[in-house]
């Protein structure tokens, strides 16, 4: 009984000897929620971060109400930037300047300026997948011009701007990269990347000017680890297309041989690549298969008549078949193969592809394409008939 | 060194006292007496009157039999039922008119209108007999006595159980006189299988102890190991069944209860028909249950009063918040000072936020309010019912609002608080919760300063002393560890009654099958007509 007391004793008290040591309040911490890093002229970076203010949201320590006046555009964030050989470097000295310690794990966002972009991400990126705090699920951006006043901009909705950015890619509008994405792709045997490409909303009229927000414009190709050129808003459309990633989507075509246009939305997809060497010749084969509703008919079409359907899903054929054409095209041009074909060929031709391993991007911009899509109309909508048109002008047949 | 030696020092000192205890008793028993009654009237009464010395309660009415023999009646007055004596016993005893019958002990015994009369020739069943309220007549000529069943005292009427209310169900409640009790089980069992011995304990209470079973379903070793267990308890006094179940309890260092207390009749009966021993206590409404396990603790007899869908609803959601109740404020103090990173982003600034005044390290104001809650819930047993209201609206306000709005506390704190406060109150059995209350503590101090890394030291430490304790030598934790699939049925979920077709196996070999196990829905056609 004696011993086992004493023992208890003593290891009771043992975890009071480790004085916390680790121990972190939260009202220590400088919860960083967006980061950008920027090229300076003279070789070095820039590196920005958007620390969270807590007592900027009037929670329960502020008292009752927290006043009308907080409303939209409260300042709810700060932006610290320091310059520095390398993250870590500008990180250090950026930590003189904050009473709290900087916290990365709940920072989702991160954003490379273009000129860094251009120059190569490979040391920057480093740090952020070796340091444990960063998460490997944050997202990654690359913005247009200087990546800094992407943090600084204050959005009126949301409460800092790279909720923005977050709540954005989220709609799957633009590509979602997420940082070990990124790193897949880099260390990938095609090793090209894309990453989505913001820039700054310019305000509208009587808001300030900082209340401009960002937002995805298109998409950024890199080719190792360095930016070679950009995709337009609809090449990217049609890159999401090619990486099975369409989501609430809208179409509009335009049937042959009538005025006006029909919309079509959401629209769901289902994508296959199937690479092929035929006779030697090294071919792609895109398997589209997918399915609309209509939202909107500007045409004199009657949709619930199987023929003008078939007409309307022909035209829908034909946009996909365009759109994703026109985005392989671009990638081909590039010459980077940022959707990992030459993954899906070394599975299937292990042999093959492992012979022309070295000259891939060359045989990538060759590829021949097929697209063969299968586009059906499956609903219309609470209406048959085009609505505020009378019987005679509806062609029904 | 210096250390060492206290502690050997402080070992001696224990074991003297203990030599001192055993001293002590061996007195109390001694001065018990164990004379039998002399034949003569005078020396019995003279007797009598030197035990029941300043004793102004007892009292002694002298009379004479039909007119000739001196006799005495000795009662202690409020024990007693006075009317009885005077209709059933004085008046037609004294009698001058009527012959005097011969025999008279055959006319005492057998033509008296009384309920229960018995022979007692020893001086200490007498006293027996009077301390528990049946008058003791004695005459000239006759050695024995005769204690007659008149026993009459004041008792509080059946109520409500105050700790285990129930929406459906039987709404009576033991109360604190035995008989009463031991009736109210024998009128839910009418089977004479339902067997209740009894003993008495406490040199100076005698307390009427007694241990209910059912013959046929209760291992009789169990029954035999309660007894000798209730036998070795040497005290003066019980004054409640926690006596006992400290007593006789297997681990008594252990915060978890090995025997569980209920004041209901009906969660007694179905522990007994489960094969378990009740042990009721006079002078409390709480009756004991041993052999229990864990999962006992946290059944409602309000679970098999319900739909058995509910009732499986309403068990999941009690195994839910009895963790929270253990964990929830430790999580949330691990998580604030080591984990920041585990919670989404939305919820750690609004946190942030929530605590960017309060001058506390979380541990500090979670133990802070946590202490405070308890102190609240304990004062608000104990005070008197005019205040009761005061109190609750000041713990409020304390608590809830100025507190918060003074910045001291953070309000997520404040509804972690409530959240657990609440859940302990979920446990069916109060002592139960009592165990989970009490761990919260050390949980939270683990978790603020090891982090969740120390929660899980203590969970694992609770879980091995969980699966080390048994219960009259049931593994605390069956059917869970040992597995037991087929009884299962009555923890991880209610099942139907038709499914309930074998009772949980305790200790022996005895009754297994509850009832027969076709009687669930569609039953066979031609089964209903044989």
């Amino acid at each position: 009984m004696k011993s086992v007391l004493l023992l208890l004793g003593i290891s009771g008290t043992t975890p009071f000897l480790s004085g916390c040591w680790d121990r972190t309040e939260i009202t220590d911490l400088a919860i960083v929620t967006a980061a950008a890093i920027d090229k300076k002229d003279n070789n070095q970076i820039e590196l920005s971060i958007q620390v969270f203010i807590p007592s900027s949201i009037s929670g329960g320590g502020g008292g009752q109400g927290g006043g009308s006046s907080q409303g939209g555009g409260a300042v709810t964030t700060l932006v610290r930037y320091e310059n520095g050989s390398n993250i870590s470097d500008a990180l250090s000295k950026l930590q003189s300047k904050l009473p709290r310690k900087v916290f990365w794990g709940h920072c989702k966002i991160f954003v490379f300026g273009e000129k860094l972009a251009k120059e190569g991400i490979q040391e920057q990126l480093d740090f952020l997948l070796r340091h444990p705090q960063p998460r490997e699920k944050a997202n990654v951006y690359v913005s247009k011009g200087k990546a800094k006043p992407i943090l600084e901009s204050l959005p009126p909705l949301e409460n800092y701007s790279g909720e923005v950015l977050r709540e954005l890619s989220d709609l799957h509008i633009g590509m979602l990269v997420t940082m070990q994405d990124l790193d897949e792709m880099l260390t990938g045997i095609p090793q090209a990347a894309a990453l989505p490409f913001v820039k700054i909303l310019p305000p509208g009229k009587g808001q300030t000017k900082l209340q401009g927000i960002p937002y995805i414009v298109g998409t950024a190709v890199f080719k190792k680890d360095k930016m070679t050129g950009m995709m337009t808003e609809k090449e990217t459309r049609g890159l999401l297309w090619l990486r099975d990633e369409v989501e609430s989507y809208t179409v509009t075509i335009k049937p042959k041989g009538v005025k006006g246009k029909i919309s079509l939305s959401p629209v769901s997809a289902k994508v296959k690549i199937i690479p092929q060497i035929i006779n030697g010749k090294w071919k792609l084969l895109v398997r589209v298969n997918t399915d609309g509703s209509v939202i909107q008919n500007g045409t004199n079409l009657n949709l619930s008549n199987p023929k003008s359907l078939k007409a309307a899903e022909r035209a829908y054929q034909k946009d996909i078949e365009k759109r994703i054409e026109m985005a392989f095209l671009n990638t081909q041009h590039k010459k980077a193969d940022i959707l990992g074909l030459g993954k899906d060929f070394y599975r299937k031709y292990p042999k093959q592809f492992n012979k022309i391993e070295n000259q891939w991007n060359e045989v990538f911009s060759e590829l021949e394409v097929e697209v063969d899509v299968a586009a059906h109309i499956r609903r219309q909508g609470y209406i048959n008939k085009p609505a505020g048109l009378s019987e005679e002008e509806v062609k029904d047949k | 060194m210096g250390g060492l030696s206290l502690i050997r020092n402080v070992g001696k000192l224990l074991r003297k006292t203990k030599e001192k205890k055993s001293l002590i008793q061996s007195n109390y028993q001694d001065s018990k007496p164990a004379d039998a009654l002399d034949a003569n009237f005078n020396l019995n009464v003279e007797t009598l009157r030197s035990v029941y010395d300043n004793c102004s309660d007892v009292m002694f009415r002298s009379f004479l039999l039909f007119g000739k023999t001196r006799a005495m009646l000795i009662y202690i007055e409020g024990l007693s039922d006075v009317e009885g004596i005077e209709e059933y016993v004085l008046s037609p005893l004294m009698q001058e008119s009527s012959k005097e019958p011969q025999p008279l002990n055959e006319f005492i015994e057998h033509k008296m209108p009384v309920p229960k009369v018995v022979k007692v020739n020893m001086l200490a069943d007498c006293i027996e007999s009077i301390s528990s309220g049946n008058p003791i007549l004695l005459y000239e000529g006759e050695s024995d006595g005769f204690s007659l069943g008149l026993s009459k005292w004041e008792k509080r009427a059946i109520e409500e159980p105050m700790a285990e209310g129930g929406v459906r169900g039987s709404r009576e409640g033991f109360i604190e006189s035995l008989e009463v009790n031991t009736s109210q089980l024998r009128r839910i069992i009418k089977s004479p299988a339902l067997k209740i011995q009894s003993m008495k304990i406490g040199t100076y209470t005698r307390t009427n102890v007694s241990i209910a079973y059912i013959d046929g379903l209760a291992d009789k070793t169990l029954i035999e190991e309660i007894t000798t267990r209730l036998e070795r308890i040497k005290i003066d006094g019980i004054l409640e069944s926690e006596y006992i179940e400290e007593m006789i309890e297997d681990n008594p260092y252990s915060p978890f209860p090995q025997i569980m207390t209920t004041e209901r009749p009906d969660v007694a009966c179905s522990c007994l028909l489960e094969g378990r021993a009740v042990i009721l206590v006079e002078g409390t409404p709480f009756t004991l249950i041993a052999p229990i396990s864990f999962f006992s603790l946290i059944q409602s007899q309000e679970d098999y009063a319900q739909r058995f869908m509910a009732g499986t609803f309403i068990r999941w959601l009690r195994f839910i918040f009895m963790g929270l109740s253990l964990l929830l404020p430790s999580l949330y103090v691990a998580i604030l000072t080591f984990h920041h990173e585990a919670v989404p982003t939305a919820l750690l600034l609004s946190s942030a936020a929530s605590r960017e005044s309060v001058p506390f390290p979380a541990i500090v104001e979670a133990l802070a309010m946590e202490i405070t809650f308890e102190a609240l819930r304990e004062a608000g047993v104990r005070l008197p019912k005019q205040v009761g209201s005061a109190v609750s609206i000041v713990g409020a306000l304390v608590i809830g609002q100025a507190s918060v709005q003074a910045g001291l506390v953070s309000a997520p704190m404040v509804i972690v608080v409530a959240i657990t406060g609440i859940a302990s109150f979920m446990m069916p059995r109060y002592i139960a919760g009592i165990a989970f209350r009490m761990l919260r503590f050390p949980m939270m101090l683990l978790a603020g300063t090891l982090g969740l890394l120390g929660i899980m030291m203590g969970i694992i430490a609770i879980v091995i002393h969980l699966c080390s304790l048994r219960s009259f030598g049931v593994p605390y934790l069956t059917p869970l560890a040992p597995l037991k699939g087929q009884e299962l049925k009555d923890v991880l979920w209610r099942a139907p009654w038709w499914m309930m077709d074998t009772r949980p196996r305790l200790t022996g070999d005895s009754n297994v099958y509850r009832q027969s196990s076709e009687q669930g829905p569609n039953p066979k056609r031609g089964s209903e007509t044989e």
